[in-house]
């Protein structure tokens, strides 16, 4: 295998022309889905069933359906939400950080990953609102004038969240949306059918691939790249600050926001990667998602996974060194202590199997990818997991003491959750196009002008 | 390859450049001695801080060549010798840590076995804070760096010869191997010389904090060199503004990075109100500290960030040239802000000194020295490497 | 279709070098109402046709600030003027408590305002009435050619003149665009009408059902169906059916203890006096004797009751037998009643009738006082003065 390090890789293979994109882009919504499909749907809807049927218990009988307690009061409402938040994270970071950083190799997956971050989002903002004991009730946490002359605890990382991940969603369907612009035009002209063509130039709004209109357009694309990359830097850090404003031995660490940022974007990834194994095959875009793009990937998994093995690293070392016996004593219990069996799952998952991605071979084998990638999606819930359950079930004063057990509630909710995920992955397969046909058109060999002035306003 | 050969040919740089180095050098060292004799106390501190400047722009020199590679960027390669010359100063931080390791009693409370047996706390923490270990420890590091150094630019050079991809190849394996390794050596200096002037107080961001700076401070000593040398000519014609936006976008984003580290620990401090971890900050913020540490904010953060948010102000060479000269003194005087409070532990030092500002005179001379001495041998565009083509090419 | 107006004259290109020339060629050419479409964003268009970078850039700068100042202030102003609340210990301008929120709404403001300027104020979108819409040059250009579009609105435009232009530039093909007929809407066209009635109905009926049912089904319906029992609530769990009932036998109020003597003529044993007869006591009992016992035994006791026969007069105090009286003896008389005396025991609480007893005792010396009694009484008085 040499690489020639003179020449830039190809990102799309096989030699397809623009037309003959357009045609393996658009055929999933074309056709009539076959048997698989439906086999696949009917399975996720099955899954997503059993997450309405928990629900609807803890909405009709109240949170203790599931199984908190105290002291540990936060159990797998808050775990969910942090690690769904997490995945959500890859998408916003492959559509915006990589097109800032003008990684050319992004736009074959940059659709897929921002409506995974989107769907992401949805089942991440159904946690915080479920946990409450009046779901209802959510829209007090806004702020608006009433009788008793209250306001929303701005000072409380909880209320933070509620704005960064509003913030997040939002953004990130504007992001989506001003790319599928110009893919709703394309749908629009190519459009057979009366109803598709009425939907598409709604849709599209009738985008007509004026230059002059892409001029702004890529301006805008860029400014919202640049607003959504420290955005999914704060959305993460407030989320990390849930836990770090407090005060209890194991969440009260200043490394939390890059460790969960870098943590969140580990998850995302691997959760990208396994969707896209299947997506690639299934859809035929083997020459579109290539190799080289899961090799890429792969790699951001290991620095990713790498950075989150340093936060291990950072919080053990300084946990001996503050010298402080709770800090101590947090960092024994949650290596030795009742929980030692979910750290332990953790460290293995996130900062040994990736290892392996050190190695070219095992980055483009699709077995060993795709064995990592599910460990690393079990390891980072499980991290969550423990970082909750570990620092609360040893309270200040042992009488307090606990043990958190999850319920049958709590296990369906999440299993709805992972159901919601891919079912709306799946619909999103059919109804809209899976790769961005604008951006893929204008990398194909070919694509661009042969010559550059000198310097030009870009 | 017509075009790599066209536009640069090897000059040296002219002798005006090495006056200048020796002259400041020589000032510098003068000054610097003078410092030591008058009062040492101050001038261990002091030259701590420039000795931790002048291993930023080494160590993270380095870490930008090996970020090229790790990364597999083409944009950087036609500037990426000047980084590996900067490096070329890491054996140096053996010899100049000299002074610091003759000082550790006036830095460090922990070196004193008096203080340490007062303290049950710091007794737990003696068997990393004792200074046999300590001395160990850095000189271990420094090696480790330079071993790296020497790794990746051997191979550098020798491609400028020898056109041969499989040196590029191997740099990329060494690069990555470098990354890790880097990230728990540069926490260790971080805890070792700065975190532990305070020793009972911790952080665990506190490593990527010094990681911020030490990057942005290097990228703005790679793009002011940069824009020097080619206002000059020394550089490869082809390098054009796309080049100095994407350094500017980089410094830039480094700008919020660090703004970002620096508010989350300050922030997390404050809000979890515990004694244990705010008497730092309020060390910061006692007397004439307050205003030191809201000209950091402002300079560190703000103007930066407004200085560098426009696509004018990234291409505009000039404009580049004062915010690269500006990161290079704010980041001097965001290392002054971390470390010189902790001297003033019994009476509170509020003035400056002439003491606090000959050192820096010294390490740019050296700097200077280094850099000169490495073009004699070495080309400054690396002419054999397979990125230099498409990295001249770069354009938006 | 001959009175349909030209829009413009459209060429279709197949490589991006020839529509990057075309459009250099064009803007050199001094027409001023071109565009240029491609399927994709081509580099260095926006220098061949003359046009600088686009300024959406300060639209985002402006609301991104302005979002960022107003949500701070009104942090502010929430938690520092309008309601102070100490929360965690945190002042009431917390100002770094404030920053995340802050940037989250600097982004939001930022993010929506650029998007939504684009669209509407640059693209001025939406719009598919556009004559370019639905033409064959559209579906080619949003597929994989690359076209050039002359408007006829231009100064310098003459369709000769331009289709010659244009096929020196090397189009392989090019269109006349007119523009679209102008659509003709009946106002009170059945099917609209039908549409609107059907669209009001569904909106007044799920607005009904919404506001009226769906708010107050179980569990969303504010806690008014609580399974504890209300007043005068009627409940299934006892035999009569209702909820509210007596105390259960021997319940006694709070404060109160029961009297062990209640019903017995001649207790055996009594209560004793718990009071010392000082000034304020005795006054006390002087007030509650005229006003409750006075009527029937007389204002000092003597028996000479002011009900003049109307009702049996009580007897006089001053007898041997009730001067010889325990206190206890009296206290249950006042309690429980004797012969025609009812109960007082709801009249005078059970501190009063002490007070009154020791007033009794009072006016019992004073009727059979002695010579040593009087220089008692005045050496008495005199240190009362005194005190």
């Amino acid at each position: 295998m040499s690489i020639d390090y003179s020449k830039e890789i190809t990102l799309v293979q096989g030699n397809l022309t623009m037309a003959e994109l357009d045609n393996a882009i658009a055929r999933p919504m074309d056709e009539r889905p076959g048997k698989k499909y439906f086999i696949a749907l009917a399975f996720t809807t099955s899954l997503l069933l059993l997450g309405i049927i928990g629900v609807s218990l803890t909405f009709y009988y109240g949170i203790g359906e599931w199984g908190n307690n105290q002291p540990v009061a936060w159990g797998w409402g808050i775990t969910n939400f942090v690690f769904w938040v997490g995945i959500a994270h890859a998408g916003t970071l492959i559509s915006a950080i990589l097109y800032l950083l003008r990684q050319k190799w992004r736009t074959g997956i940059s659709r897929f990953a921002e409506a995974m971050t989107i769907f992401a989002v949805i089942c991440a903002g159904i946690f915080p609102i479920i946990h409450t004991g009046r779901p209802w009730l959510a829209g007090y946490l806004l702020p608006y004038p009433n009788s008793h002359h209250l306001w929303p605890n701005f000072i409380s990382p909880l209320i933070w969240d509620v704005f960064a991940v509003s913030t997040y969603f939002i953004v990130s369907l504007m992001f989506w949306y001003t790319g599928l612009i110009p893919d709703f035009a394309v749908l629009r002209d190519r459009a057979t059918s009366k109803i598709k063509k009425t939907v598409y130039s709604l849709f599209s709004l009738g985008w007509k691939f004026s230059n002059r209109d892409w001029r702004h357009y890529e301006k805008t694309y860029m400014i919202l790249a640049g607003l959504a990359t420290p955005l999914v830097l704060s959305v993460h850090s407030v989320v990390s600050f849930d836990f770090a404003a407090a005060i209890l031995p194991g969440w009260h660490s200043t490394i939390f926001p890059p460790y969960f940022v870098a943590g969140a974007i580990f998850s995302g990834f691997a959760m990208v990667v396994t969707a896209l194994i299947f997506m690639r095959k299934v859809f035929n875009l083997e020459n579109v998602i290539t190799m080289d793009h899961l090799d890429r990937m792969n790699k951001i998994i290991l620095l990713t996974g790498s950075m989150v093995g340093y936060a291990y690293l950072m919080e053990f070392f300084i946990s001996w060194y503050s010298g402080i016996p709770t800090e101590q004593y947090q960092a024994i219990n949650r290596a030795f202590g009742e929980y030692a069996w979910g750290y332990w799952l953790t460290v293995a998952c996130n900062a040994a199997f990736p290892q392996l991605f050190w190695f070219r071979k095992f980055r483009r084998s699709i077995p060993v990818m795709f064995f990592v990638v599910i460990m690393v999606n079990v390891g980072m819930w499980m991290e969550r997991f423990v970082i909750i359950a570990s620092s609360l079930h040893r309270d200040f004063l042992p009488s307090s003491w606990g043990y958190f057990r999850p319920t049958l509630v709590d296990f369906s909710i999440l299993i709805g959750s992972f159901g919601l995920f891919f079912t709306l992955v799946l619909l999103f397969s059919r109804t809209l196009p899976v790769v961005t046909m604008s951006e893929i058109k204008a990398v194909v060999e070919g694509a661009q002008p042969s010559h550059h002035e000198g310097d030009h306003n870009g | 390859m017509s075009k790599i050969e066209s536009g640069y040919t090897k000059e040296n740089l002219p002798l005006s450049v090495q006056k200048i180095g020796m002259i400041l050098a020589g000032i510098g060292l003068v000054l610097g001695v003078a410092g030591f004799l008058v009062n040492s106390y101050r001038a261990s501190y002091a030259y701590l801080v420039s000795y931790l400047f002048f291993l930023s722009i080494a160590v993270g020199s380095l870490f930008l060549v090996a970020l090229e590679y790790a990364a597999n960027a083409d944009w950087s390669t036609p500037f990426r010798r000047i980084s590996e010359f900067f490096a070329a100063a890491l054996p140096l931080l053996l010899i100049f840590v000299i002074p610091l390791f003759f000082n550790t009693g006036k830095l460090f409370l922990w070196s004193h076995s008096s203080y340490i047996h007062s303290d049950s706390m710091l007794e737990a923490k003696s068997a990393y804070l004792n200074t046999p270990f300590f001395m160990v420890r850095v000189i271990v590091i420094i090696l480790i760096w330079c071993a790296f150094y020497w790794l990746i630019t051997k191979n550098s050079r020798k491609q400028d010869s020898v056109q041969d991809q499989l040196l590029t190849k191997r740099n990329i394996t060494i690069s990555v191997i470098f990354m890790p390794i880097f990230a728990v050596t540069i926490t260790l200096i971080a805890v070792d010389w700065i975190m532990s002037l305070e020793s009972k107080w911790f952080s665990t961001i506190f490593g990527v904090y010094l990681f911020a700076g030490v990057v942005w401070s290097s990228l703005a000593a790679l793009t002011l060199t940069a824009l020097i040398l080619k206002g000059k000519g020394y550089l490869h014609s082809a390098i054009g503004k796309d080049h100095f936006y994407s350094l500017g976008t980089l410094m830039f984003a480094f700008t919020v990075f660090w703004g970002y580290i620096a508010f989350s620990q300050y922030m997390l401090v404050w809000y979890g109100n515990l004694p244990d971890e705010t008497f730092w900050y309020m060390q910061r913020w006692d007397g004439g500290w307050k205003l030191i540490s809201l000209l950091l904010i402002v300079t560190h953060f703000i103007v930066p960030f407004f200085g560098l948010l426009s696509y004018e102000a990234k291409t505009n060479f000039k404009r580049l040239k004062f915010m690269s000269i500006w990161i290079l003194c704010v980041h001097f005087l965001d290392l002054y802000w971390l470390i010189i409070p902790s001297m003033s532990r019994t009476d509170h030092i509020y003035s400056f000194s002439w003491i606090d500002f000959v050192y820096p005179i010294f390490f740019v001379g050296i700097l200077i020295l280094v850099f000169n001495k490495m073009t004699e041998k070495t080309n400054l565009v690396p002419v054999g490497d397979p990125k230099l083509e498409r990295g001249l090419n770069f354009h938006l | 279709m001959a009175n349909k107006k030209l829009y413009s004259l459209a060429a279709l290109f197949k490589t991006p070098d020839e529509i990057i020339n075309a459009a250099k060629k064009t803007t050199a050419a001094g027409y001023k109402k071109f565009d240029v479409n491609t399927p994709y964003p081509m580099h260095g268009m926006d220098r061949a046709m003359g046009m600088g970078q686009s300024k959406i850039g300060f639209v985002t700068l402006f609301f991104g600030l302005s979002g960022a100042t107003f949500i701070f202030l009104f942090m502010w102003w929430c938690y520092a003027v309008s309601y102070n609340l100490v929360v965690g210990g945190k002042p009431f301008f917390a100002a770094p408590a404030f920053i995340p929120i802050t940037f989250e709404i600097t982004v939001l403001f930022g993010a929506i305002s650029t998007v939504v300027g684009m669209i509407a104020v640059y693209f001025k979108l939406p719009d598919n009435a556009h004559p370019l819409h639905d033409t064959e040059y559209m579906k080619a250009v949003s597929a994989d050619k690359y076209g050039l579009v002359i408007e006829a609105e231009d100064e310098k435009f003459d369709k000769a003149e331009v289709t010659e232009f244009l096929k020196k530039l090397g189009a392989y093909k090019i269109d006349s665009i007119y523009f679209p007929e102008p659509e003709k809407y009946r106002m009170f066209a059945p099917k609209f009408i039908l549409f609107l009635i059907v669209v009001a109905a569904l909106t007044s009926g799920l607005t009904y059902v919404t506001l009226n049912k769906l708010m107050y089904i179980t569990p969303f319906d504010w806690m008014d169906y609580q399974s504890k029992l209300s007043a005068q609530e009627g409940s299934s769990i006892f035999a009569n059916g209702e909820g509210m009932r007596p105390p259960v036998e021997g319940t006694i109020a709070r404060g109160y203890m029961p009297y062990p003597y209640k019903g017995e003529a001649n207790p055996t044993q009594v209560l004793s006096n718990p009071t010392i007869p000082t000034k304020p006591i005795l006054d006390l009992g002087k007030r509650k004797f005229l006003t409750f016992c006075s009527p029937c035994h007389g204002n000092f006791g003597n028996g000479d009751s002011r009900l003049q026969g109307q009702f049996p007069s009580g007897p006089t105090l001053h007898s041997e037998k009730i001067i010889n009286y325990p206190d206890g003896r009296i206290y249950h008389i006042i309690t429980d009643g004797q012969n025609a005396m009812p109960s007082y025991a709801r009249q005078i609480t059970r501190d009063e009738r002490w007070a009154i007893i020791d007033y009794i005792r009072v006016l019992q010396r004073a009727e059979n006082a002695k010579e040593s009694d009087l220089k008692l009484a005045n050496k008495e008085s005199v240190s009362n003065v005194q005190n």
